[in-house]
């Protein structure tokens, strides 16, 4: 907890400790930022990892279960609009959002089994569906609805993904988070 | 408007016009100074932008002491590899397997990202995810799978049965999973069709024709037509009574004969007009007609391809690219509406890279060598242009008492029309020998808005590429002696004088260019300002000359003469410098 900053840059000002509903078996860093007004739950078994951010000031954020939420990502962010809505983000069962990714607020809602690659950007209210991928930098623009099994290119190109392997990932998924459980000291008792 | 920073761009020899023009006078000094003096290059002109270089892209040859640039230098391929998995393919390898890699390296034919080989397992009957694993003991086949955009090849019905040797193993899939033909199969299958054909009568040719059509034709892929229509014609060459019916003087006429063909090459190689030999031996052959002779009608029923257009996207047809990018396959059915659709794509082996040694095209040297190692990237012999002509550098100048105190030049500002500026060219010599530079510039640069371009100290010395700690243990000399760093005294220290130098270094000096850019205001009846017009570049023609010991290895030249005499070397060229955009109205 009273580890020394090294950095030189002023400490982020920590804002306003939201509600937290946390299931029993996440695990969640306690370098993770969670800040906001609104609600946030995470359901069981699902990862956050250290220092990525959770901001709850534009409304509710749901992540499912079995979810991995990567390093330095940004979930809640309050985009252009800076409209304030009952749901911010909803993130489905299964989803993985990698490093540096973003997510802004409104109505926005990830469907199961999607992965949010290094670095994309989803804007407010976009709808992502089932099991879809996002290849790293992609950039989702507000308002849109991505059928379910989409691959979607950084370049704008789409493709179906027809290999029906979503139980398979799924498996997969357990089982990395079986591995990062052991990996990532959580401490949910911070942020309750 | 992007700001531009200025440049120096090199013009290569090779590509100038007067000395090819005239081969031998044309290089000595004296006639191509005469010459270029009311020959001034034009770097506007539209030949000038394949000739001009920055100096990183230039390369030196050391025996014919000249510029070398991408375009007058000889390539030889050293070795082949593979990017991905930098295998050296040697180069016998290549005529007969072609220039992919024939290891398991293979791309994306969606988005190019590298495919790895996965083994597929059944999905889990067991609803508990985190049940043990008990695929090790199933029998797995694999599959190539993206890991940037999760394409697999099981989209396009390929699964493999071995992890390894995978390039062998596609090349005898078809997409959808059905294995190729092997010639082996091809040469049954053939005798099946002959052993059918021959029950049947002549007369009944053209149903037999119809029906291997259906049977056959449509998935014949290219090469069993190949063989078919080889076979065919050997047939034909080796039947000589086959077209022997009567009608060969008529068939003589047509233009796909042989020996019309023949007649016509006869006509131009100004042989006899009709070789009777010829004639006699070649009669005319006869087309194939059926399937099994090789004759694949167009398919041109493509309704089907429509209807799968109309249910698709447009991001579901391949790009040119795509199709580009595919190795040529030839199990494939024949290439009537081949590989449209993303669905149709093929993972493409890695295409080979080379590495290439440069020679001077005039005395053979080499001048360019990689290291024959893929992993290494270093190189043996690297003659870079920049280790052997100075290096120009421009900055703006600024002085105090014409722009008023501080204004601060910034790299890429506006000039001002009509307004003088001034710009300082800082020479760097690289060579151990010191340099004596003759400048030349046009007093109005070429084109429709000629700027008036003065450069102040057109002939200086640069002292030469000595070692920095000598000149560091020398310093206190050097201080002491009339050669000092800036001109002595402050009230002329920020005063452009003609003939001087501005400032002068360990191996460098710099100049003055005084420069008045042209006003852009465009005159009744003249065309619009076009695309870089308004950047102010200057010609400059640059004469070095520098003398180097007649060492050992020009024995040649030196054998009669004394050793220690130095012989003098000269290099001129043409250049071009950018140095900013002329503010517009």
């Amino acid at each position: 907890m009273s580890s020394k900053r090294h950095s030189i840059l002023p400490a982020v000002s920590a804002g306003p400790k939201p509600p937290v509903h946390f299931s029993s078996s996440i695990t969640i860093a306690d370098s993770a930022l969670l800040t906001g007004t609104n609600l946030i739950t995470i359901s069981s078994e699902s990862v956050i990892h250290p220092r990525a951010k959770l901001d709850s000031l534009a409304g509710r954020i749901t992540i499912g279960r079995r979810c991995v939420v990567h390093e330095r990502t940004m979930i809640g962010a309050i985009g252009t609009s800076g409209k304030v809505t009952e749901t911010a983000v909803t993130l489905g069962d299964y989803v993985t959002v990698e490093v540096a990714a973003s997510i802004e607020a409104g109505n926005t809602i990830i469907g199961e089994g999607t992965t949010v690659g290094v670095g994309s950007k989803i804007g407010a209210g976009a709808v992502i569906g089932k099991h879809c991928t996002l290849t790293p930098h992609t950039e989702i623009p507000a308002g849109e609805v991505i059928p379910d099994f989409t691959v979607m290119y950084s370049n704008g190109m789409r493709r179906v993904d027809k290999r029906g392997v979503a139980d398979l990932k799924n498996k997969g998924q357990a089982r990395q988070i079986d591995v990062l459980r052991r990996m990532i000291p959580s401490n949910p008792a911070k942020f309750t | 408007m992007a700001p531009l920073n200025p440049y120096t761009y090199i013009q290569c020899p090779c590509s100038d016009s007067a000395s090819l023009g005239r081969p031998s006078d044309a290089t000595s000094p004296t006639s191509a100074e005469a010459d270029d003096e009311d020959n001034t290059f034009d770097p506007r002109a539209p030949r000038a932008n394949f000739s001009l270089y920055p100096l990183e892209y230039l390369l030196y040859c050391e025996d014919c002491h000249q510029i070398r640039c991408p375009r007058c230098i000889a390539e030889e391929i050293a070795t082949y590899f593979c990017p991905s998995c930098l295998f050296e393919v040697p180069s016998s390898n290549l005529k007969s397997e072609g220039n992919r890699c024939t290891r398991s390296c293979f791309q994306c034919p969606i988005c190019i990202g590298p495919l790895s080989v996965t083994s597929i397992e059944t999905p889990p009957s067991d609803p508990n995810l985190l049940a043990p694993d008990r695929a090790a003991t199933q029998h797995s086949t694999y599959s190539l799978i993206c890991s940037y955009c999760n394409w697999s090849s099981t989209e396009i019905g390929i699964q493999f049965d071995k992890p390894n040797s995978i390039h062998a193993q596609l090349a005898k899939i078809r997409n959808g999973g059905a294995s190729r033909l092997t010639a082996k199969e091809r040469k049954e299958r053939r005798k099946e069709l002959s052993h059918r054909g021959g029950e049947a009568a002549v007369a009944a040719a053209a149903a037999a024709a119809a029906a291997s059509e259906t049977s056959g034709g449509q998935d014949m892929d290219l090469e069993t037509q190949f063989a078919n229509l080889k076979l065919f014609y050997n047939s034909q060459l080796a039947d000589p009574n086959a077209g022997d019916n009567g009608f060969s003087s008529l068939g003589d006429l047509g233009f796909s004969s042989p020996s019309s063909l023949s007649r016509i090459m006869n006509l131009y190689t100004g042989g006899k007009l009709h070789d009777p030999r010829a004639k006699s031996k070649l009669g005319a052959m006869r087309e194939a007609i059926t399937a099994d002779e090789g004759l694949l009608e167009p398919d041109l029923d493509e309704s089907s391809l429509i209807s799968q257009l109309h249910r698709s996207d447009f991001l579901d047809t391949a790009s040119s690219t795509q199709v580009c990018s595919q190795p040529p396959n030839l199990g494939e059915p024949h290439l009537h509406g081949a590989a449209r659709f993303n669905s149709s794509l093929r993972p493409a082996p890695y295409l080979l890279r080379t590495k290439r040694s440069k020679r001077c095209p005039v005395c053979r040297h080499i001048i360019s060598k990689p290291e024959a190692k893929v992993q290494t990237t270093r190189f043996r012999i690297r003659l870079v242009a920049g280790s052997y002509i100075p290096s120009i550098s421009i900055r703006r100048l600024n002085l105090p008492g014409s722009n008023g105190p501080g204004a601060p030049a910034i790299l890429g500002d506006l000039l001002e029309p009509l307004k003088p500026v001034h710009f300082l060219l800082t020479f760097k010599n690289p060579i151990f020998e010191s340099l004596k530079v003759t400048l030349g510039a046009p007093a109005k640069t070429p084109g429709r808005f000629p700027s008036k371009v003065t450069v102040l100290c057109p002939q200086f010395d640069i002292d030469a590429n000595t070692d920095v700690w000598d000149e560091a243990l020398k310093d206190n000399d050097r201080e002491s002696s009339g050669r000092s760093r800036r001109r002595a005294g402050t009230e002329s220290q920020f005063q452009v004088e003609v003939g001087k130098i501005w400032e002068r270094g360990r191996n460098w000096v710099s100049i003055v260019v005084e420069v008045v850019p042209a006003s852009l205001k465009l005159e009744q009846g003249q065309d619009l300002l076009k695309e870089d017009e308004d950047v102010l570049e200057i010609p400059m023609f640059v004469r070095i000359e520098w003398e180097v010991e007649n060492g050992g290895d020009d024995a040649t030249t030196g054998s009669g003469r004394d050793k220690d005499q130095k012989e003098k070397r000269e290099l001129a060229y043409w250049c071009v410098l950018g140095l900013g955009r002329i503010k517009q109205g």
